[in-house]
């Protein structure tokens, strides 16, 4: 495939939730291209989880469509893996349980299984507590495990909802830096979620602003950071400055 | 797939519905503690009851050569063993009901609202107040009208429960499932029955002291048989060290059974005392 491919196309895209007649956006479009890590910032309610979950398919849309490889999407896919901002680990599994989990449904073989969680649980950095349950961890392990749960499918396509989002800063940084590691072995088509500028800058190859509820796009911007990076490669660099500074004045300024 | 928000209000603040317990092990100090309680009370008791009340209040070293004197008559072996067969009969029957129903209705607005009015109506009736009619239900006054009753007392909490347990079910986790993909097989296993488990045992805990109450009242009501008939014969004969042995007798059952609960809890839900 070539690198300008689109893998994910949302045209004019309506999402209204009945309760309270809210609608969280109305005639959205945008394109995700192969391989690339998109992020999508905007403010704290403006949609975005509800973005992604109607490009996973979990929730219907109200106008408009979304595709993946050119199919409507209706319903979640095995080549397409999310990273919840809660985590989303199941209690009563532990860390091996829970990396297994989307395999196990996907119904692999054992020996395929046991050998990706291995992998993963290893990747992540999170050898030695695989017999350990989710509550025994801090958020950051956790998170860690969410992140191998989502990379052990190996999925054409990863969405990320904040995954980073309830994280202490220096843990997150930490992640960070390990997640730009993960890309830079595995490059695969990204939607990252934040409402992170940093964040946004560091992970992205372009940066999509939305608006206020309803979500519209303010800006979508190209950053011209070459990888490999790190948090701290990304922030020394000359283009990091300019490129928050527009990204603020997108979010504190209301549209034309 | 999920309920609404308006459903889960409702159930909220029923009393019988206990919240899952945090498995918690107890220190050798609260050991100390618990058994010096005791042998205080016993101290008080042996030394200053029957001061106050000769008839009543009979020592407990009394009420212990009584349990040793219908050990040795046999007495107390039948008792229990008549007893016990009505006991985890009912227990039984109310673990299975309550299940199956507890999860229907958790799960299936059309099975909740089926069964709720009912529900609700039986559990604002005393229990008690049924148990003279399961006989004549029954065309019996042996054993199954008492198991019916035993089961009557216990099957509520349970059911509640179970319930209660099904509903709460972490939203985010259902979609979690459903984003990997999951089948309604395995939602089940992974997902709801995990997350009600602990609920579900809160509940069997609450159903073993119910269901011994049912189980003494139906044998004052329906025969007069078991532990029940022991408690009324010996009090009708003033006897009151015998009377206190099978009251005795079931509160350790009832403490014993509740303590093997808990002990079930750590082992079939170990995330619980995981938790730090
Ligand atoms: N299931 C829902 N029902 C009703 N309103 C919802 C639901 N989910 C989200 N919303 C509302 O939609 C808006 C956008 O939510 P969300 O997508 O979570 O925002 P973000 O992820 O950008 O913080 C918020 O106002 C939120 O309250
Ligand atoms: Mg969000």
């Amino acid at each position: 495939m070539n690198a300008q491919q689109t893998r994910i196309s949302v045209e004019r895209a309506t999402k209204r939730f009945s309760a309270g007649g809210l609608t969280v956006f109305d005639g959205l479009d945008l394109a995700v291209r192969d391989k690339e890590a998109l992020c999508i910032l905007g403010p704290s309610g403006c949609g975005k989880t509800t973005l992604l979950r109607t490009m996973h398919g979990l929730i219907p849309l109200d106008g408009g469509r979304i595709l993946i490889d050119d199919a409507v999407v209706s319903a979640p896919r095995r080549n397409v893996a999310m990273v919840f901002q809660h985590f989303g680990l199941m209690p009563w599994k532990r860390v091996r349980e829970n990396v297994a989990y989307g395999l196990e449904l996907a119904g692999l073989p054992k020996a395929t299984t046991d050998e990706r969680v291995e992998r993963y649980i290893e990747m992540v950095g999170l050898r030695g507590f695989e017999r350990s349950y989710p509550s025994q961890l801090s958020g950051g392990m956790q998170q860690r495990a969410g992140l191998a749960r989502a990379l052990a499918l190996e999925p054409d396509i990863l969405l990320m909802d904040e995954p980073f989002g309830s994280l202490d800063a220096l843990t997150r940084e930490i992640l960070q830096d390990e997640l730009l590691r993960i890309y830079q072995l595995m490059p695969r088509t990204m939607v990252f979620i934040t409402h992170s500028i940093e964040e946004a800058i560091a992970m992205g190859d372009r940066i999509l602003v939305l608006s206020a509820r309803p979500a519209r796009v303010r800006e979508l911007l190209q950053v011209d950071i070459p990888r490999p990076r790190t948090v701290d490669s990304v922030i020394a660099h000359p283009r990091f400055l300019p490129l928050r500074d527009h990204c603020w004045r997108l979010l504190r300024e209301p549209a034309a | 797939m999920t309920f609404d928000q308006a459903r889960v209000k409702l159930e909220e603040s029923r009393p019988m519905t206990a919240h899952p317990s945090r498995w918690r092990r107890l220190r050798p100090g609260d050991w100390a503690v618990r058994l010096g309680a005791i042998a205080l009370i016993l101290g008080v008791w042996e030394f200053f009851g029957p001061t106050l009340n000769k008839l009543i209040l009979r020592p407990p070293s009394d009420i212990f050569r009584a349990f040793f004197e219908l050990v040795a008559n046999g007495e107390l072996a039948e008792a229990m063993s008549q007893s016990f067969r009505e006991l985890f009969g009912g227990l039984a029957v109310a673990l299975v009901v309550g299940l199956v129903l507890g999860i229907a209705s958790g799960r299936w607005r059309f099975v909740y609202n089926a069964i709720d009015p009912l529900v609700s109506a039986l559990y604002s009736v005393p229990a008690v107040a049924l148990i003279p009619l399961l006989p004549v239900a029954f065309h019996s006054i042996g054993d199954p009208p008492r198991i019916a009753a035993v089961a009557l007392f216990a099957v509520f909490p349970i059911l509640i429960n179970t319930q209660q347990g099904v509903r709460n079910v972490d939203r985010q986790l259902l979609e979690v499932a459903r984003s990997f993909n999951t089948s309604e097989r395995r939602l089940w296993t992974d997902v709801i029955i995990p997350s009600a488990t602990p609920y579900l045992l809160a509940g069997v805990r609450l159903a073993i002291g119910r269901g011994l109450i049912g189980m003494i009242v139906a044998e004052f009501f329906i025969g007069l048989v078991g532990l029940g008939y022991l408690i009324i014969s010996y009090e009708n004969v003033f006897r009151i060290d015998r009377m206190f042995v099978p009251v005795i007798v079931v509160a350790t059952v009832g403490v014993l059974m509740m303590g093997f609960v808990q002990w079930l809890e750590g082992r079939i839900a170990p995330w619980l005392k995981k938790e730090q």
